[in-house]
């Protein structure tokens, strides 16, 4: 057979040397190519990761045991010889940006899968890469060059699970660096500065959502196929929302990108909220800021903890004889007293506030005309146990009042008590709170409670000029709300109604505050709906198609109502036709529908129906084994063509 | 001391007063317990202050239910003596630890009526393990035992202060029964109760309502709810009522999801939905991380604040809140304007608002705290156009306020309804002497008696019926061990276990041990959840496999069971003796440190009551010995 040359580049030559040339012929096989090249760079280096990438077809040469004649190969085709996995800048849910070397030939969904192993996120298949919005170039001018963490000198996934040291992958407790990169996956960042959330771009129109879509990288291709360069930067979100089976001591990586992927999309307004949720995630984020500072995540139980403490102290108790009078001391509750001022609004005239002797035990206020009538009958008893507890404070005009809303049987009974100070005001504060919720100043939230107030009230103290100064106790409102309500409202205004929020939230540990903000977002309406703009077989104008774990919905452009809802248990067959572009799906009851992609391929709708029909078909017992074929298989179809 | 001894023996002297009064007829109101003048639907229960009180417009019902109130007031205070007393002297050797048991005992007898001759056999039984305390001669163990004795006075001291109501519950069919409830009992517990004494069909429909005839409103109180704690918010004048009926929309979310879930669809595909279909509803609103509401919305008219008008607005039901949209604005989340969150608001029916309020319609709810009593400016008043778009809005506010709880309420009213399905099946199927010894009771009469034990014999004796089981009258101690007339019929639950293979006592007791058994039961469903609980707690006490019988000392619900086993292993020693003393005593201990609160849930009829001045006596009582030593 006849000899002739083949072209091939390599990489580790450098740019400025010229393509090597190899003798070959037809019936030489993939491997024996690529064992000829190597000898003849006369490199000693590990040439097991490189494969033959074949530039004009953008394809990988990956069968060593085919022949050149098999793919195809000619005189005129230019190779190249280049490792297959790449630095890759990896853009992640929080915000940070990590240089990791990635798979550029395998299909999308196996790379993701191996950047999910490096990083230690379980259920690779609910993440996928995106393109990244095109940075506008005016404002990336002077702007720093982002921080980027490289781990590229991570050993490559191999097929055996990651061995864990001390809680991460054994590779990140290697040096303090990586360990800081780690903790960078696993903590939640902190509140951004209110000018960066604002800067941010936001997708606003349902239009605008549904082009962010249409940036999905596919599934099926490789990184290099679809024009991702080395260095290139992608994002990594998850993309299916259906998370399944999270177990917080092992997900810790997981559950913080997903935490940090919610919260970006409601300070963004990916997803809309209301007021009174934007209120309750506020309170959330402050919070989980707060003790992430101080607690790690989910080391042990929960439950184990409770159990473990509660041995202790009854250890404790059970340690003297005079347990007994302990026992005693503590079922008799702590008191407040002081005095204090009130004013009850319902009684119409305008007295104003009066100065009584007050006294809180248990969770009942009584006042007295003064100190030394306190062993007399009380003028008045109020039980706080479930009434309605709002700050009404100012402390520039310092002013520190509370306001009781106490149910009765006639209705609410409005009072507000006046301290004098900060100490006085916190103290009363926590104790009405707790009353409210059913607790005695015994509890041992109290002195969390008065803390937790003390440092609202000094977020109320920072000025506009050190809003960036981002301490524990000194965090800008603003920063944990969308920039809508950051225009609506001052930080002053702010601050306490997300205090009100907060004082639901405030004895949360770590993961419970995660949890429970990812569960608000889910509860919210929209959530879980990925837009695309499509156009209906029949109809002239552009509609919106939301796609959900469990449903397709038609979205009406102009008014923004819902149409039309199918439910995907109904779903008999979807079809893409690849030349026309267009999914057709049917539905029971010889419902058919069919309709082109407008803002995304069609891939990507037919992707997405797929991905959550095989996301639908996991089950908790085979939690570990991916079935990868099965996902291509309700995905691809692209390549069968 | 005297004053403790002196006090004790009063007490004696009187519950003997009592119980022998009241055993062998209790149809002489001549006991005279602690008497509760039930004047309204109810009224606060004050335990020994108003001894003297007349009992005269009691029902019988009410008799029962005070008698055992009565007889755990007793046992309480005596039980605490004697803890005292250890506590003080050392282990005396003294009779009080037996009655101790035993007045453990008598309350769950009376509770777990269909099984009374194995109940009245637990006497002789279960003592081991408060026995063998009499020579630990062991300071630690001493120690151990003290601290045991003084922790479980303060349980009964922190059970004293429980809060028990005696309540009229009116029932559609015009009759009423009066029952005690205390405090810790959700209103599952209350239904099952009530389930027993009406013989009613147990389906999952029925429900615990309140009325406020001030408001005309109507609330069909949650399961897991407490009743107790509504209930005493009401004004001593209060023409509230409890009412016991069915109520198909309590659960209707869960029979027909598609309903409230997919209620934008036409209706009459909706009506012929599989069963499939609507499982994977529930799957995916009900079994996921959160709990997802019904998207409801539409135009609802809304009572403007302190006035009479009634103005339509479009209203959005979300979980965090009930919204509507403002003239003029968009239907977007960030433009709407929240009514309400339901953190600290009920959800109630109305009735007749046309009249009362002007309503456009009679198909309007209410939003209040469940304080509220009478009219106000913090109540929402809403009106829907249909009864079925007000059932609509009612279910998804609750749906948004209670989340999962509501689904696992209503798995719990359907096992509860299939078990008593089963419960009645079996009675009519088996005999009682194939059914395993758990099932002695045929006749559905019997179950009525759970509860209230005294008064079930009686009826039977009138009756004449042939009724399944011996009389069980509350207070067996007194009695000889054998049931009064065992003469009857079917006695065969004490025979039972010994015929049936003499040489498999010790695992029998195992076998009436796990749930599964007692599920097929009338009665155990309520009693399921705890034992658990008590189980795991011995597991995590290092005692894996803890032979029953020194548990029975402790959790009521266990011991009947397990004392069928300990009965039945009557003839030859029971187990617990193997153990060496010491060892028996410290499990006893160590149990006793976690599993001192299953007690407290499990016991339907409060095993210790309340009496501001009986404790607040023996609190004194207590400082003072202490300060004498």
């Amino acid at each position: 057979m006849a000899a002739w040359d083949l072209t091939i580049t390599v990489e580790e030559l450098g740019p400025e040397a010229p393509p090597l040339k190899i003798s070959v012929t037809s019936d030489l096989h993939i491997g024996g190519v690529i064992l000829k090249v190597v000898e003849k760079t006369q490199l000693k280096k590990d040439w097991s990761d490189h494969a033959l990438w074949w530039e004009q077809k953008q394809q990988w040469l990956l069968k060593p045991s085919w022949t050149l004649d098999k793919c195809g190969i000619h005189a005129d085709a230019r190779l190249c010889l280049t490792p297959q996995h790449k630095p890759l800048r990896l853009g992640l849910p929080n915000g940070t940006t990590i240089l990791l070397r990635a798979c550029f030939s395998s299909p999308v969904f196996r790379t993701v899968m191996g950047i999910c192993k490096l990083l230690n996120i379980r259920h690779p298949e609910e993440l996928s890469l995106l393109w990244p919005v095109e940075a506008k170039k005016k404002k990336k001018d002077k702007g720093v060059e982002e921080e980027v963490y490289d781990i590229t000198c991570a050993p490559l996934p191999s097929a055996t699970m990651l061995k864990l040291s001390s809680g991460m992958p054994a590779f990140f407790a290697e040096s303090p660096e990586s360990e800081a990169v780690y903790k960078t996956l696993s903590v939640s960042q902190p509140a951004p500065a209110p000018e960066t959330i604002a800067k941010m771009y936001r997708s606003t129109t349902i239009v605008e959502k549904a082009q962010v879509n249409g940036r999905w990288l596919d599934s099926s291709r490789s990184l290099l196929k679809q024009g991702i360069k080395e260095n290139d930067k992608v994002l990594l979100r998850f993309k299916y929302f259906t998370f399944h089976d999270i177990t917080p001591q092992i997900d810790v990586v997981r559950l913080t990108q997903l935490y940090e992927q919610a919260r970006w999309a409601i300070l963004l307004e990916e997803i809309e909220c209301t007021e009174e949720e934007m209120m309750v995630f506020a309170a959330l984020q402050y919070h989980i800021g707060k003790v992430s500072l101080t607690e790690q995540f989910v080391a042990s139980c929960p439950a184990m903890d409770d159990l473990d403490s509660a041995l202790q102290c009854l250890e404790v108790k059970m340690d003297r004889e005079s347990s007994a009078d302990d026992m005693l001391q503590t079922m008799t509750a702590p008191e407040l007293h002081d005095y204090l001022k009130i004013f009850r609004p319902k009684r119409l005239t305008l007295k104003g506030y009066k100065q009584f002797w007050f006294t809180f035990k248990d969770t009942t206020l009584s006042y007295y005309k003064s100190k030394e009538e306190s062993c007399k009958e009380p003028i008045q008893q109020m039980n706080l146990k479930g009434c309605e507890v709002a700050p009404d404070v100012s402390v520039a005009g310092q002013k520190f009042c509370i306001r009781l809303l106490i149910p009765g049987p006639e209705g609410m009974n409005e009072v507000y008590l006046r301290c004098e100070q900060e100490q006085q005001y916190s103290q009363w504060m926590a104790a009405c709170r707790l009353a409210s919720k059913g607790k005695t100043l015994v509890d041992s939230s109290f002195s969390s409670e008065v803390q937790s107030i003390q440092s609202f009230l000094a977020m109320q103290k920072t000025t506009p000029s050190n809003k960036t100064a981002q301490t524990d106790d000194s965090i800008n409102t603003h920063s944990l709300v969308s920039p809508r309500y950051q225009k609506k409202y001052k930080p002053k205004q702010l601050s306490p109604r997300i205090l009100e929020a907060y004082q639901n939230v405030a004895q949360l540990s770590l993961t419970d505050a995660i949890q429970r903000f990812l569960q608000i977002w889910q509860a919210l309406p929209d959530f879980g709906l990925s837009y695309i703009v499509v156009r209906f077989k029949g109809c002239r104008k552009d509609e919106v198609l939301g796609i959900a774990n469990n449903r397709l919905i038609r979205i009406d452009l102009g008014v923004g109502d819902v149409v039309k809802t199918w439910r995907y248990n109904t779903m008999r067959q979807w079809n893409v036709n690849w030349d026309i572009k267009q999914v057709a799906i049917e539905f029971d009851g010889n419902i058919n529908i069919a309709f082109s992609c407008v803002t995304a391929d069609c891939k990507i709708v037919h992707e997405y129906i797929g991905g959550y029909i095989f996301m639908s078909t996991r089950s908790r017992d085979q939690s570990d084994t991916l079935n990868e074929e099965l996902f291509h298989k309700l995905t691809g179809g692209h390549e069968a063509l | 001391m005297d004053d403790i001894d002196a006090m004790f023996s009063d007490m004696l002297q009187e519950m003997d007063l009592l119980t022998q009064s009241l055993g062998p007829e209790e149809s002489e109101p001549l006991p005279k317990p602690p008497s509760i003048s039930v004047t309204r639907e109810m009224n606060f229960s004050n335990g020994f202050a108003d001894m003297n009180e007349s009992l005269n417009d009691l029902e019988d019902n009410d008799l029962d239910a005070l008698m055992a109130n009565l007889v755990a007031d007793i046992s309480a205070t005596e039980e605490m003596f004697v803890s005292e007393r250890e506590t003080s002297t050392g282990p005396a050797p003294f009779a009080p630890p037996p009655v101790q048991s035993e007045s453990h005992f008598c309350l769950p007898p009376s509770t777990d009526a269909h099984r009374p001759a194995t109940t009245s056999n637990s006497i002789s039984a279960p003592p081991p393990p408060p026995l063998p305390t009499a020579k630990p001669s062991k300071e630690e163990l001493e120690e151990q035992m003290k601290a045991d004795k003084i922790k479980l006075a303060l349980e009964k001291l922190k059970e004293a202060k429980v809060k028990k109501l005696v309540v009229k519950v009116e029932i559609t069919d015009g009759g009423s029964k009066t029952l005690m409830v205390d405090e810790r009992q959700t209103v599952r517990e209350v239904t099952d109760n009530l389930f027993e004494k009406t013989h009613c069909d147990c389906n999952i429909d029925w429900c615990v309502c309140e009325t406020n005839p001030d408001l005309q409103t109507e609330r069909g109180f949650e399961d897991h709810e407490n009743l107790v704690e509504p209930l005493s918010t009401w004004q001593r004048d209060s023409e509230n009522k409890v009412l016991f009926q069915e109520k198909k929309d309590k659960y209707e979310v869960f029979k027909n999801p598609q309903v409230f879930y997919l209620w934008k669809k036409d209706k009459t595909s909706l009506k012929d939905m599989k069963e499939k279909d609507k499982e994977q509803l529930l799957e995916e609103n009900f079994c996921g991380p959160s709990i997802i509401v019904p998207d409801l919305e539409g135009v609802l008219y809304l009572k403007e604040d302190g006035k009479k008008s009634w103005k339509q607005r479009y209203f959005l039901l979300r979980a965090s809140g009930l919204y509507y949209s403002p003239k003029g604005k968009t239907k977007a989340s960030r433009d709407l304007v929240c009514l309400v969150q339901f953190d600290n608001v009920n959800v109630y029916y109305c009735k007749e608002y046309k009249n009362k309020y002007k309503a456009p319609t009679d198909h309007c709810f209410i939003l209040k705290h469940p304080q509220i009593q009478k009219e106000s400016q913090y109540i929402k008043y809403l009106c829907c156009d249909d009864e079925w778009s007000m059932t609509l809005w009612v279910t998804g506010i609750r749906i948004a306020k209670y989340g999962k709880q509501l689904y696992d309420n209503y798995k719990a009213a359907v096992r509860k309804a299939a078990g008593s399905a089963t419960w009645v099946n079996r009675t009519f199927q088996d005999s009682p002497s194939i059914s395993n010894a758990s099932t002695p009771s045929p006749t559905p009469k019997a179950k009525a008696a759970n509860g209230h034990a005294p008064q079930q014999p009686m009826e039977n004796k009138g009756s004449g019926n042939q009724t399944s089981f011996p009389p069980n009258p509350p207070l067996m101690e007194i009695l000889p061990p054998p049931p009064p007339d065992p003469a009857f019929l079917p006695p065969p639950p004490p025979a039972l276990p010994t015929t049936t293979k003499g040489n498999k006592f010790t695992p029998p007791p195992m076998d009436d041990l796990p749930p599964p058994p007692s599920e097929d039961l009338e009665l155990p469903p309520d009693f399921l959840p705890p034992p658990p609980p008590s189980f795991v707690s011995c597991g995590g006490g290092a005692l894996p496999p803890p032979p029953p019988d020194p548990l029975s000392s402790l959790p009521p619900p266990p011991p009947a069971l397990q004392n069928s086993a300990s009965m039945g292993g009557g003839p030859p020693p029971p187990p617990p003796p193997p153990l060496p003393p010491a060892a028996a005593n410290h499990l006893a201990g160590s149990i006793r440190k976690v599993a001192p609160p299953p007690p407290k849930r499990t016991t339907q009829q409060p095993s210790a009551s309340s009496g501001g001045d009986l404790m607040s006596e023996l609190m004194s009582a207590m400082h003072k010995k202490r300060s004498h030593q």
